[in-house]
């Protein structure tokens, strides 16, 4: 009988094994499977740069650099440290590394990545990318601030455009980082913002507060910005990164590394004026603009592009005719000898139109172009509302209050007559753009309220006559136009102005009111006991 | 509980059924699994291989009729510009494996262990080699010559 | 029906149906086995058998994608653990079988030869044994010669050597194997023919001639445990070789992913690697030979080879002389611990 039992869990034991069995011939299987998928590239230096890798990584030289080089495309090419790092004897950066006899290239140009990258490295020379020229040229640098300032300053972010004594221009490893040269470092708006940033041109901050921002710092940390936009089918991301619309592929046109083919308008400028950079390559500012439109549109609607468009096109016009008054008084100061203009050995460090920091008129008109006339117009283009608003027009229209205050502290009649006004309708001493309703929607009670709407039966037609003659100056293309007419003809609609939502605004009303006796009640009529001390002492206590 | 059968053998219990299933359909499951597996490994799934690209040299920078000698990953390649293509040859010699060098003057590619001979064009002018050097796929693409080369990726395995 | 199919085979194939399926279920299955045998410590016999059968079906496998060419054999050996689907599964099977197989025999024959199992009348079987060893380890040394790269190479070039010392068959026997002076593309056919062909047949000839004669003796019984009751084959040998077969398979196939056998480089007769060594099983021996001269070395271990082979009788001899010396005990001994040593001494240098 035992025998019997032994053979049960003979049978027994044969079953157990035979399921080990069975579970490792399954992980067997599964390993074959994990085989398959890709491992990394297996790197393997030789020649010259073997030499290089050996030494630095033996002595601990820059060794980071090389494990960076490692996980770039280059290395797996077989692209190697000597590749760009070569110099000829005599050349402006080269050196003899001190541990070899190699002649080692300091500083890698444009003329070197061009041996490979010729057509990008094309592109970004055409580029105003690298287009240094207004650093050099303004005073804002060479005089305001001292050399040592601009070090790691203005120098820094330029850099980009920085113009090689081998007269290459531009340095590419400012956006794909060296060594890896990792196009998802390119691509994340961290990096433009390294340089797109701060008071003058808050083009990070602004993207950060645009729904497109918002949604890429909500969902688009895990994303692999490490595609060739060429090969993609349309727009991988579900919303843009700053390259998206300024430099990638979108399935119908190309990449490019010329941030200027996609932009219309020159809005950083002193005026705002319709882009002719490079238009024998380039095309004309409507190209340019189509260009911008066709990435655009892979996700919007039309009307919504067209609508919003329009709008920031106004705005970059609109901000002209503010410009305008700000130079017509700092021209007239100086004409009349009110301010002065710097100079040295016969020649001018600042200019009434442009620049100037000892007087209260140039630092207006300066900070009313550069810093929050930009903010009003890239805000405008970019959709980072706050930066349009309280950073940016806001700002603008103090400036000018300062500026008539200043010109009425300075003897002008006009100026003082201003300051004396009590007309609501000074606070537009310029011609005015105007578009009916936004691109967001219909609103059906925001267009009721503003002064110029109620007070000027005739501000449409007058509007309109403005936004025509831009129109027939080039300014606006045939679409816009047509657009803005439908719009005009329809401004009822579009305003809100023939619907009525005024319960529905009553019901807030009403809660308003509860609000303003609450503030009332609790703040204004509220009655301390004791008097102030300095009234005590006024009253001679 | 079990009653002997007749021959004096236990009668078959439910220890014993379950024993022998437990046995029966891990012998069964592990044999077809087992059976899976050479059959995967004896019928092989064609997996185009996988290539990577090398830049091998510019054009321009190898006179025609000359060659350039490359080390890749430790091996001796060359590249040469023969009229109007470039080519580029494995430097191991295909008689028994030593090092072929390129002799410009005489044109051809000389294996020092038994005189063994190539033209430019890889093929055997003379001596023991039975076959012609080995060739890896070329493309020219601008100015830059890249040659294709078998990936070898890191694998769980070996 | 069953019956119709039989009566039409056995018209064609007159054999005697009933009595050979008496004398297979008396020898095969029935075949008593000793009451000591229950030990799992007896059952290591079937295990090298176990290990050649699975060799003979992995090796054939390997056959679907091996190329005995010097062009392509190191290639064909990656191809087959790179791209192959679940070919580092048998190449890993392979590998390790063949050194769980020599593991085995040499524990199977210690067992035999401390248990005097090989005493009269089983002398000849015994003989039979020694020289499957010796084509076991044959087979093991032609096998990763197969594999044609640096080790493969140099190691053979190395084992071969050796055969020069041997006196008058020395210079025929490396021609022989080496199908020339050197080590040439002749070498390595030559080798897989003798891994696939010669080798396992006649191999395959002794295990059967090996197995019938343990089956005519019967299975030998433990001195001083004669007369014990005896326990038939199946059902519990049977499965306990069953268990063996299962357990030996997960082994190797976990091997097989766990420590994969390696690929190594390239076979390259100019360059000579630093360090040459031959596998496991051939380290004692490698490591003597470097310590005394090639000549004395060969003699030395066709002495040891013809000792081991003449055993039983040697004993024997020494037995009747001095009875109560149990000379096997200590001639084992040493020659386990001087292997030992010798196999862990060769490891540990560099």
């Amino acid at each position: 009988m035992s025998e019997h039992n032994d053979l049960t869990v003979q049978k027994r034991l044969v079953g157990i094994f035979s399921f080990l069995l069975l579970v490792i011939l399954i992980i067997v299987a599964g390993y074959e499977t994990k085989k398959t998928r890709e491992g990394k590239a297996v790197i393997k230096v030789s020649g010259v740069s073997k030499q290089c890798v050996d030494c630095h990584t033996g002595k601990g030289v820059a060794v980071k650099a090389i494990d960076q080089w490692r996980s770039s495309m280059h290395a797996e090419q077989n692209i190697a440290c000597y590749d760009c790092h070569q110099a000829q004897e005599g050349d402006f950066d080269a050196f003899t590394c001190p541990e070899s006899d190699i002649v080692v290239a300091r500083h890698p140009t444009p003329n070197d990545c061009a041996e490979c990258h010729q057509e990008q490295v094309d592109e970004f020379t055409n580029s105003k990318h690298a287009h240094q020229f207004w650093l050099l040229k303004n005073a804002d640098r060479a005089v305001f601030e001292f050399p040592l300032a601009t070090r790691n300053g203005c120098e820094q972010c330029h850099q980009i455009g920085n113009i090689w004594p081998d007269k290459s221009v531009g340095e590419c490893d400012a956006c794909h980082a060296k060594h890896s040269f990792d196009l998802a470092v390119a691509r994340q708006p961290e990096t433009c913002g390294e340089c797109h940033i701060g008071p003058d041109h808050p083009h990070i901050e602004i993207y950060n507060e645009s729904k497109h921002g918002n949604i890429f710092n909500a969902k688009g940390h895990g994303w692999d910005l490490s595609y060739w936009s060429e090969d993609q089918d349309g727009i991988p991301l579900e919303v843009p990164v700053c390259t998206t619309c300024h430099m990638d592929a979108n399935g119908v046109q190309k990449s490019t590394h010329n941030v200027s083919a996609r932009l219309a308008w020159e809005s950083q400028a002193p005026w705002s004026f319709r882009t002719v950079w490079d238009q024998e390559h380039l095309g004309d500012w409507q190209t340019k603009r189509d260009r911008m439109e066709s990435i655009c549109k892979s996700c919007h609607a039309p009307d919504f592009t067209d609508t919003y468009f329009l709008t920031a096109d106004l705005v970059n016009l609109q901000y002209n005719e503010i410009r305008r008054l700000f130079v017509r008084w700092t021209t007239r100061m100086t004409d009349d000898g009110v301010i002065s203009r710097e100079e040295a050995n016969g020649k001018f460090y600042s200019d009434p139109v442009l620049n100037g920091w000892d007087e209260e008129p140039e630092r207006l008109l300066y900070y009313a172009w550069h810093h929050e006339g930009r903010r009003f117009r890239h805000g405008a283009e970019m959709m980072g509302a706050d930066f349009t608003q309280w950073h940016g027009i806001w700002e603008v229209q103090e400036d000018m209050t300062e500026m008539m205050q200043f010109a009425a502290d300075h003897g002008y009649a006009e100026a003082r007559a201003w300051v004396a006004s009590n007309n609501p309708v000074k606070w537009v001493p310029y011609a005015l753009y105007d578009i009916p309703g936004n691109a967001w929607g219909i609103p059906a009670v925001t267009n009721k309220t503003p002064f110029l709407y109620n007070n000027y039966p005739d501000y449409w037609e007058k509007v309109r006559a403005n936004v025509r003659t831009a129109y027939q100056a080039g300014l606006l293309s045939d679409s816009e136009w047509n657009l803005w007419e439908h719009r005009y003809e329809n401004r009822d609609h579009y305003l809100g102005l023939k619907y009525d939502a005024d319960s529905t605004f009553d019901f807030y009303k009403r809660r308003n009111d509860i609000d303003t006796d609450a503030f009332t009640k609790q703040a204004v009529n509220l009655q301390l006991p004791s008097a102030s001390f300095w009234e005590e002492a006024q009253n001679g206590k | 509980m079990s009653e002997s059968k007749s021959d004096g053998t236990p009668r078959p219990d439910r220890r014993d059924f379950l024993g022998k299933l437990l046995m029966g359909g891990g012998l069964i499951a592990s044999g077809l699994v087992g059976l899976r597996n050479v059959l995967a490994y004896i019928f092989p799934r064609v997996r185009p291989p996988k290539e990577r690209k090398l830049l091998v040299g510019r054009v321009g920078e190898v006179e025609p009729g000359t060659a350039k000698e490359l080390e890749i990953g430790g091996e001796i390649l060359y590249l040469i510009h023969l009229e109007d293509q470039y080519k580029v040859f494995s430097g191991v010699c295909t008689h028994l494996g030593c090092e072929v060098y390129w002799e410009g003057y005489r044109d051809r590619f000389f294996c020092p262990c038994h005189k063994g001979q190539f033209a430019a064009d890889g093929s055997v002018i003379a001596g023991p080699p039975p076959k012609p050097l080995n060739q890896y796929r070329v493309e020219v693409e601008d100015s830059l010559i890249f040659m294709w080369l078998e990936e070898r990726r890191e694998r769980g395995v070996v | 029906m069953s019956g119709k199919i039989k009566s039409w085979v056995l018209e064609r194939v007159p054999f005697d149906l009933e009595a050979t399926t008496h004398m297979m279920s008396e020898v095969l299955l029935k075949e008593p086995i000793p009451g000591h045998m229950k030990n799992w410590f007896y059952a290591l016999g079937a295990t090298p058998l176990l290990l050649f059968g699975i060799q003979v079906i992995t090796g054939m496998l390997l056959t679907f994608y091996y190329v005995p060419s010097p062009d392509t054999a190191y290639q064909s050996v990656r191809y087959i653990m790179h791209d192959v689907r679940l070919g580092f599964w048998i190449r890993g099977i392979h590998h390790w079988s063949a050194t769980l197989m020599i593991i085995f025999l040499f524990i199977h024959m210690g067992r035999v030869f401390f248990t005097r199992a090989y005493r009269k009348p089983r002398e000849i079987n015994w003989m039979i044994g020694v020289l499957m060893l010796v084509l076991t380890l044959g087979l093991g040394l032609t096998g990763y010669a197969l594999v044609y790269n640096q080790l493969s190479y140099w190691a053979t070039t190395v084992g071969t050597n050796m055969l020069k010392e041997i006196p008058l068959i020395g210079m025929p026997l490396l021609h022989l194997l080496r199908g020339g002076e050197t080590v040439n593309p002749n070498t390595l056919t030559r080798f897989f023919n003798l891994h696939i062909g010669f080798l396992p047949t006649i191999l395959f000839g002794l295990i059967v001639l090996h197995i019938l004669i343990v089956r005519l003796h019967g299975v030998s019984e433990l001195e001083g445990r004669e007369g014990e009751p005896s326990y038939s084959f199946y059902p519990e040998h049977f499965y306990h070789t069953i268990l063996l077969g299962l357990m030996l398979l997960i082994f190797v196939s976990a091997l097989s992913i766990i420590n994969p056998p390696a690929v190594g480089s390239p076979a390259n007769p100019n360059v000579t690697p630093h360090h040459i060594k031959p596998e496991w099983y051939f380290f004692a021996i490698y490591s003597i030979l470097k310590i005394i001269p090639l000549q004395t070395g060969v003699y030395l271990f066709t002495l040891l080879l013809l000792t081991a082979f003449f055993w039983p009788f040697l004993d024997d001899a020494v037995r009747r002389k001095w009875p109560r010396v149990r000379m096997h005990f200590w001639v084992g001994s040493a020659a386990i611990l001087g292997f030992l040593f010798f196999t862990v001494w060769e490891t540990i240098q560099p």
